[in-house]
């Protein structure tokens, strides 16, 4: 089964992700794309070691090429933290060469997805602002507003989370 | 009239398709005649003055689609600022009018006035 949540940043995606994942049946396994750019990035990325601290979490670091991913243990729960980071990531490789990210974070998704009984996946939505940004970056918004549908569409369930607040938009709350 | 909006590529032009309209009915100029106006926002964005104008041009409309645009951080230009706001406002008359609201998050459509 697969659960997509969106929202805005800071909006309880994470906290809500993780209590849900810990309901759900083990081994778990946190999957994080964010590469660590910078203070802002370590930052984020300790309080969320925090938060998971003692919940039972296999923490794989991998910033691309979900789809040769192999879990040690399959038929557990994982959350992959988050499509906006593996999209950049997948987009924007360590040389600076631009491609379409599309076809590489819809198959890593489906890949990991096989290999566990529960997906949840953490988006984000960047194309709620009247921001005018490089052709580049508008490359960016518009090629993760595909995944997000494309990503919505596979899913079983997708909440926008509001307040911590999730609003079901396909599915149910589980 | 049916307004349709969402963040930027969130499916609004693909939803509206799936009401039966093909891609000759689709344009981004409200008085060229066809049925259905996209990208509204731009325009304000050119020209904030003109949200009179816009809303007794696209009131007649069948669909009109817009971006919601005042979620982020309020832009530091004063046209693009006073072009942001007037999308917003835009939206609230035209949503007044609607016989029904679509807003639109990862391809999926919620109701959130009327029916269609």
């Amino acid at each position: 089964m697969i659960t997509l949540m969106t929202g805005g940043s800071a909006c309880g995606k994470s906290s809500y992700a993780e209590s849900l994942a810990v309901r759900l049946n083990g081994p778990r396994y946190y999957l994080a794309a964010m590469q660590p750019y910078g203070e802002g990035g370590a930052e984020k990325i300790a309080k969320h070691r925090k938060m998971r601290r003692g919940k039972g979490f296999e923490t794989i670091e991998r910033y691309r090429d979900y789809a040769s991913l192999a879990l040690e243990n399959k038929g557990g729960t994982a959350l992959l933290e988050c499509i906006c980071n593996l999209t950049a990531n997948e987009m924007f490789d360590d040389a600076g060469k631009v491609s379409d990210p599309y076809a590489r974070v819809i198959s890593g998704v489906e890949h990991v997805a096989a290999q566990c009984s529960n997906l949840i996946v953490i988006t984000n939505d960047v194309g709620s602002d009247a921001g005018v940004y490089s052709d580049e970056t508008m490359r960016y918004v518009r090629a993760l507003g595909r995944i997000n549908i494309a990503l919505a569409q596979m899913a079983d369930n997708v909440y926008e989370l509001v307040a911590g607040i999730p609003i079901v938009l396909k599915g149910k709350l589980i | 009239m049916i307004l349709i909006i969402g963040a930027e590529a969130s499916g609004k032009r693909e939803f509206a398709k799936s009401l039966g309209y093909s891609d000759d009915d689709f344009t981004t100029d409200p008085f060229d005649g066809k049925r259905v106006v996209y990208g509204v926002q731009s325009i304000l964005f050119a020209d904030h003055t003109r949200t009179q104008e816009l809303y007794d041009a696209l009131a007649d409309k069948e669909v009109v689609i817009c971006n919601e645009v005042g979620s982020g951080v309020i832009p530091i230009g004063r046209e693009m600022r006073l072009g942001r706001e007037a999308a917003g406002r835009l939206c609230v008359l035209l949503a007044k009018d609607a016989e029904a609201v679509v807003r639109m998050v990862c391809g999926i459509p919620t109701i959130i006035k009327g029916q269609i």
